[in-house]
């Protein structure tokens, strides 16, 4: 039991966290909530393999990523999980206009990149390092400010168009 | 739009996240309660649904065997066997190493790698499979009414309206297979330029 309120406790402090990969990855109300539950799963089920080698946030950030690979282009399936709809809130939920619409404009550009890019700019858009950014993703650190180079050249090319 | 720009967007939208805290202990542990149940729920997608028919219909044919009597009957048959017991196995296979990614020690890179790999793979099998069923269209006629019926299928004592329907169903699975494969070729090549760029 004590392992459970821990669990949740971790969950609640990083709920944000969760929010915002789930968001990332999926384009609509019933997949971010499916992702949202299938990641508090994952990482309750490794839970205990949990080291404090790394910081709470970097394995939380790994776990959540990688179990959203799974779920990548699945908008069209049958919902799996039972709504929870006290706890997913929309992201946007009791915001100004203004707000909302800066989301939506957010969330259009995330979309046009593919999984990697999505990656690097969610780790990005959250202040992590470069350095951060490689431990999570996996790539090495010059390779991963490549990326981002490449990423912003992409978001200036969009800007122009729109 | 400017990262810049994006990034404070970002920030003004985890400042609301932060105030809309709303999990409570008990909604975590049901969540982590409800996927445990979904987890048990494994007839929950089209391919493994699918591949339950496929053995199914296999073992029919097995069973039914014997009554095969002619060499085109018999070599039919296992052509349709092996179709129906080796494309399912390998679609099974490739979807349990998607769902079995080592999202613990992995890095989100190798994991997306291995995804897309197996991702393209199964995306091939498809296409595989939608040309081998087109092919089987010549033999499961008379197959199917040996094994039901246990008539042999002579094309000149056809009526009129059993070849319509059969040449319907080729113009059907013509274009079916034609949209089939164009779809799965997009999307593969997607998986492909996704591969390169993750391993360059």
């Amino acid at each position: 039991m004590g392992n459970s309120d821990a669990f949740a406790e971790v969950i609640r402090e990083h709920q944000g966290l969760l929010y915002k990969v789930s968001a990332i990855y999926t384009n609509n109300e019933q997949d971010r909530e499916d992702l949202f539950q299938e990641i508090v799963y994952q990482l309750w089920k490794y839970f205990d393999s949990f080291r404090n080698e790394s910081k709470i946030s970097t394995w939380m950030y790994r776990v959540a990523m990688n179990t959203a690979i799974t779920h990548l282009k699945k908008s069209k399936r049958i919902p799996k999980s039972e709504p929870i709809k006290e706890s997913l809130v929309s992201m946007a939920e009791g915001t100004d206009d203004l707000f909302q619409e800066r989301v939506r404009l957010l969330h259009r550009q995330i979309e046009k990149m593919n999984s990697l890019e999505k990656g690097i700019m969610l780790l990005l858009l959250e202040g992590k390092s470069y350095q951060e950014i490689g431990e999570i993703t996996g790539l090495n650190t010059s390779n991963v400010g490549t990326r981002i180079s490449r990423i912003k050249e992409k978001l200036r090319k969009n800007m122009v168009k729109t | 739009m400017e990262l810049e720009e994006l990034q404070a967007n970002w920030m003004a939208m985890s400042q609301e996240l932060e105030k809309q805290k709303k999990l409570t202990n008990e909604i975590i542990i049901k969540m982590t309660r409800n996927n445990y149940r979904n987890k048990f729920s494994k007839l929950n997608n089209y391919e493994n649904v699918g591949a339950i028919i496929c053995y199914i219909v296999a073992g029919f044919i097995l069973l039914n065997f014997w009554k095969l009597d002619t060499l085109y009957l018999k070599l039919s048959g296992v052509f349709t066997l092996a179709f129906l017991t080796i494309l399912p196995t390998l679609v099974l296979l490739s979807l349990h190493r998607i769902k079995n990614l080592d999202i613990l020690t992995k890095s989100y890179r190798e994991n997306l790698i291995t995804y897309t790999k197996e991702k393209k793979r199964l995306l091939k099998l498809q296409q595989i499979a939608i040309a081998v069923s087109f092919i089987s269209l010549v033999f499961s006629p008379a197959l199917a009414l040996k094994l039901l019926r246990d008539k042999t299928l002579i094309l000149s004592e056809m009526k009129p309206e059993q070849i319509i329907a059969m040449v319907f169903v080729i113009v059907l699975m013509v274009f079916v297979s034609r949209w089939g494969y164009r779809s799965y070729k997009k999307v593969t090549n997607s998986a492909e330029a996704l591969l390169e760029d993750l391993e360059a």
